[in-house]
């Protein structure tokens, strides 16, 4: 197109010249100059007319060869309809299996975070050396925080956020909602403007004037119908009024869950923002690292520096405070942080289903090559009237790109659904996981990877068959008797090829696989069937004793225990699987372990009933009683008996529950079975059990979940155990009511999504491989049929020929099947990450595998090669 | 039909001019004008080209490969558009000689006998 530019514009400039030099001439000839002027262009001729015909000169024979080509390539196709199926229906499934795994990638790996410049962003973790054996870093404290918002210059800015929950009231139902109290710079630093009015002005951040929230806007809309005018209003937050400043823009999205490191939870839905409204003087320099601290760094400074700048300032920090403590501090780019595991398990399946094209684009080209020798007769004959090899093969060309075209136009439409079915099966915890459509970066990957396989699967047939010699081909036609050599070999590698990922995609599914059946089947430590989880809170503008809160818990679990059905219940102050919380240390008065030493453990606050009603076996004493709810007593999880008192037996003995000497010294009562806390794959750690009185200890009871356990788990129970808590209190918010099996499920969720994905593709590939040994097989049996007559008519037997046809054709899939193997044992270091309970190198998956490929193999061999038994010798030697 | 009727016969004429560009540009690379003249010249003025249809016709032959072009300087110095014969078009040039000499002879054999009935 550009040589046509160019061509155009030297023509201009040719015609001037040429009409100038024939004027030159008449003057020469005596002409007058104004003559001799009209007389050259009277001789050119028309100039608009002859710059058309140039101008198409060069358009029409492109553009008419290509439609040729198409309309050509368009015969052929329908002259082949099965092929043209399998073609299309192949290549569209891979095209969208790819394009729909890519948007997620694109979505969750490639634009985590829409902030502004999100690559200068980084998270900053405190690290205090002497505790780094249990807290390896810790969340930011807020009087730290200042120091490096004022010193630290490598800082364009630095803010801080920690999760904030509150509860909404004059709307109807009291609402339990969920978001993050933030200095009032974070916007700025994140680079966030708000859809509607502003965020937050910096005399926020002080006490007093903090009473004021900026609204996401999904909150937005479908809390106040995405009414403008609710900016500038106020609304009732805790029972205090707030006015509304702002609305952020509907693509801001916050980290959740521990995106921003362990010990600050986000929830997964984000509501609103308020200011910080702290006074720095309640806090000391060593402690209360609850903050999640983000600093976006001055262009231009390597995060090497900045980071060597904020360990001066925190050794400063250190020996001002004069706790004998060290302090140091790690940055950790935002983005890598959100992302986190995602990326590993994500670039497998975008591996995976990379894989499933290249083998639908070998199948394709096995069977195109099959098609070879006939093409090449016909392109013989046009060699022999005079067409180029160039354009032969941009013939063929078209003929796959125009296959690959048709494919990627219906992969677009599968890409669609499977996506949305991706969407619905894909753990909640993925982040960005509610943006992944197909937008115009996807539309252009999926044409790219259309065109890409047409090239991939088409080159290598149109290079054979356009330098096949037009001689061999014409002659060849009629009295082949057997496949020339390298061009069954050339299939049977293709062949190989394709048993070979396949082989090494169903080894990976089947790891995937097994690490999900051990992980399920693993000991939680507690059981689910039948156990309902609810999760309440409590508004603290009207439950502001800790006897209402008492009350209240009280009163709910006598009123569920009641209802039919229910075998027991009990209050925790955080389900198990749902993360850390109430992180402490365990001090036994009499040790000479220091306070840095100590053993740390999780507390959880429980009522009478918890232990049964989640199925926490008790291994020796007994449960917290009704009676002994005011008593200092605890119970405690094997391992931490086992820490604590080796050999000895630990009931009744005595230890204060965290480092603060103001601590109780409270009395072991009872051990339990050690539980997965934080996730399913994550060794048990210790547990702590105190009684869930709210003042008993520092439980708060804002927050807490009922456990019921039911001897069925009948529908309406739900609804009954709703219907209980709002007879005892409408204002309070339910925040979930779900099985506690779905918690259990959810915690997988990423593990079942790669596994449940992995097993689709090599499921896919094992079929496309099958389908590819068939057409190979079934090709040559066609193709040797004289050969297959001779060798009958001297006494060979059906039953010979047979096994002799599935031995050769057996030949390349067990090639595959070791080179898979091979391939598989080679990769296990990349895989062993994404295992559980397995290694990468498991003989019974390799076995299983090995069995499925080999058996898969020898019926794709079996079914073409059994017609040879069929054969008429006679028959076979007239062929042709 | 007539439009099918119409390209033939200008694809003749077309075939005929390449045949003429193509020996002209055997005795060497010229320029667009000069390759007029020398079809004018060496015709005896008889084969009267209007010069402008040359241009397509060049064009045609670069994009076939037949000839290439090049920048020059002309007889009285003024920077102009050389085309030059590539191997390619030397072949075609024999192919396309052989063909007209063929179609000549068909020619002359289809019209004798009619010429020879006309005078009886």
């Amino acid at each position: 197109m550009r040589r046509r530019e160019r061509m155009m514009e030297d023509l201009d400039r040719d015609i001037r010249e040429h009409i100038e030099m024939e004027t030159q001439d008449n003057i020469e000839r005596g002409m007058s100059p104004e003559e001799a002027r009209y007389a050259a262009v009277r001789k050119f001729g028309n100039v608009t007319r002859v710059k058309e015909e140039t101008r198409e000169v060069w358009s029409f024979i492109w553009l008419e060869q290509f439609m040729q080509d198409i309309r050509y390539a368009l015969r052929m196709l329908r002259k082949s309809p099965g092929f043209t199926a399998v073609a299309v229906l192949t290549l569209a499934l891979g095209i969208g299996a790819n394009t729909a795994i890519f948007s997620m990638v694109n979505s969750v790996l490639l634009r985590p975070l829409a902030y502004r410049q999100s690559q200068q962003l980084y998270l900053v973790r405190e690290i205090i050396p002497e505790l780094s054996q249990t807290y390896p870093t810790l969340p930011t404290n807020l009087p730290n925080f200042r120091v490096w918002k004022r010193e630290c210059h490598s800082f364009e800015d630095v803010a801080i956020v920690e999760p904030w929950s509150m509860t909404l009231s004059g709307y109807s139902e009291a609402e339990q909602i969920s978001g993050g109290r933030a200095s009032a710079n974070l916007f700025d630093v994140l680079g966030v403007v708000p859809e509607l009015g502003r965020t937050f002005l910096p005399q926020e951040d002080t006490p007093g004037k903090d009473q004021v929230v900026v609204l996401t806007d999904s909150f937005w809309r479908d809390r106040f119908h995405a009414d403008p005018a609710i900016v500038g209003r106020s609304i009732t937050l805790d029972g205090q009024p707030f006015q509304v400043v702002g609305i952020l823009p509907a693509f801001f999205r916050f980290p959740r869950a521990a995106q921003l490191g362990a010990y600050i939870e986000f929830a997964s839905r984000v509501d609103y923002f308020k200011p910080l409204g702290l006074d720095p003087a309640h806090f000391s320099q060593i402690g209360e690292f609850d903050f999640a601290a983000i600093a976006r760094l001055k262009p231009g400074t390597g995060v090497g520096q900045a980071l060597a700048e904020l360990n001066v300032i925190q050794a400063r920090i250190a020996r001002d405070a004069k706790q004998g403590m060290d302090l140091r501090a790690e940055m950790i780019p935002l983005e890598s942080e959100v992302v986190g595991t995602a990326r590993r398990g994500l670039l497998l399946l975008l591996a995976g289903v990379g894989a499933v094209l290249l083998i639908v684009c070998m199948n394709l080209a096995s069977l195109l090559l099959v098609r070879v020798p006939s093409r090449a007769r016909e392109a013989g004959i046009r060699t022999a009237l005079g067409a180029s090899r160039g354009r032969l093969a941009r013939q063929l060309l078209t003929e796959s790109g125009l296959l690959a075209t048709l494919g990627g136009v219906l992969g677009i439409g599968f890409a669609y659904f499977g996506l949305r079915w991706l969407v619905a099966v894909a753990p909640a915890d993925l982040p960005r996981l509610d943006e992944v459509r197909l937008d115009a970066r996807t539309l252009w990957f999926a044409a790219f990877v259309s065109v890409l396989t047409g090239i991939l699967f088409g080159v290598l047939p149109a290079w054979r068959v356009a330098h096949a010699e037009p001689q061999q081909a014409l002659k060849a036609g009629t009295t082949t008797t057997t496949e020339s050599r390298p061009a069954r070999h050339l299939r049977e590698s293709l062949i190989g090829f394709e048993v070979g990922v396949g082989t090494l995609l169903l080894i990976i599914a089947g790891l995937l696989t097994t690490s999900m059946v051990r992980l399920v089947g693993i000991d939680k430590g507690f059981t689910t069937e039948h156990v309902l989880a609810v999760d309440v809170s409590l508004p603290p503008q009207s439950y502001t004793q800790p006897q209402q809160k008492d009350e209240f818990y009280d009163n709910v679990l006598a009123r569920v225990r009641a209802l039919p059905g229910v075998s027991s219940a009990g209050w925790i102050s955080k389900l198990p699987l749902e993360g850390q919380e109430q992180v402490d240390g365990i001090i036994v008065p009499g040790r000479s372990r220091t306070v840095l030493q100590a053993l740390v453990a999780n507390y959880r606050y429980v009522s009478p009933g918890y232990f049964q009603s989640i199925g926490i076996p008790l291994r020796q004493g007994h449960v917290i009683e009704q009676a002994e709810r005011d008593r200092h007593v605890a119970v405690i999880s094997e391992s931490v008996a086992k820490k604590l008192w080796p050999g000895e037996n630990p009931l009744g003995k005595q230890f204060r529950p965290g480092l603060d000497p103001q601590m109780p010294l409270t009395e072991v009562i009872g051990i339990v079975a050690d539980i997965r806390t934080v996730a399913l794959d994550e060794p048990p750690l210790l547990m702590v059990y105190l009684p869930s009185k709210v003042g008993l200890y520092t439980w708060s009871g804002a927050h807490a979940s009922l456990v019921v356990r039911a001897g069925t788990l009948p529908a309406a129970l739900g609804a009954a155990v709703r219907g209980a808590i709002q007879n005892v209190d409408p204002g309070v918010p339910i925040d979930y009511l779900r099985p506690m099996a779905e918690i259990v499920s959810e915690s997988v969720g990423v593990r079942r999504f790669q596994m449940v994905l992995a097993s689709l593709f090599a499921v896919f590939a094992l079929l496309l491989a099958a389908l590819g040994i068939y057409g190979v097989v079934a090709y040559s049996v066609a193709q040797r049929r004289q050969e297959l007559g001779i060798r009958m008519t001297f006494g060979a037997r059906g039953p010979d020929l047979r096994n002799m046809v599935m031995l050769q054709g057996m030949l390349p899939v067990v090639a595959g099947w070791a080179a898979g193997v091979l391939a598989a044992l080679v990769a296990s270091r990349v895989i062993q990450g994404l295992l559980f309970g397995v290694t990468p190198r498991d003989p019974l998956t390799i076995v299983s595998v090995t069995l499925v490929v080999l058996f898969t193999g020898a019926v794709a061999c079996y079914v073409p090669a059994a017609r040879t038994t069929k054969l008429d010798p006679m028959a076979a030697l007239r062929y042709e | 039909m007539s439009t099918k009727e119409q390209k033939e016969r200008i694809e003749l004429l077309q075939g005929t001019l390449d045949l003429l560009i193509l020996r002209t540009l055997l005795l060497g690379p010229a320029h667009g004008h000069a390759i007029a003249k020398a079809i004018e010249f060496r015709s005896d003025d008889v084969l009267q080209v209007e010069q402008g249809s040359l241009y397509p016709a060049l064009h045609r032959l670069i994009k076939r490969g037949w000839i290439s072009v090049e920048e020059g300087t002309s007889e009285n110095n003024r920077r102009a558009k050389f085309y030059r014969l590539t191997t390619k078009g030397r072949r075609q040039l024999a192919v396309e000689t052989s063909k007209w000499d063929k179609l000549a002879g068909a020619i002359a054999q289809i019209l004798r006998p009619v010429e020879q009935e006309g005078k009886p």
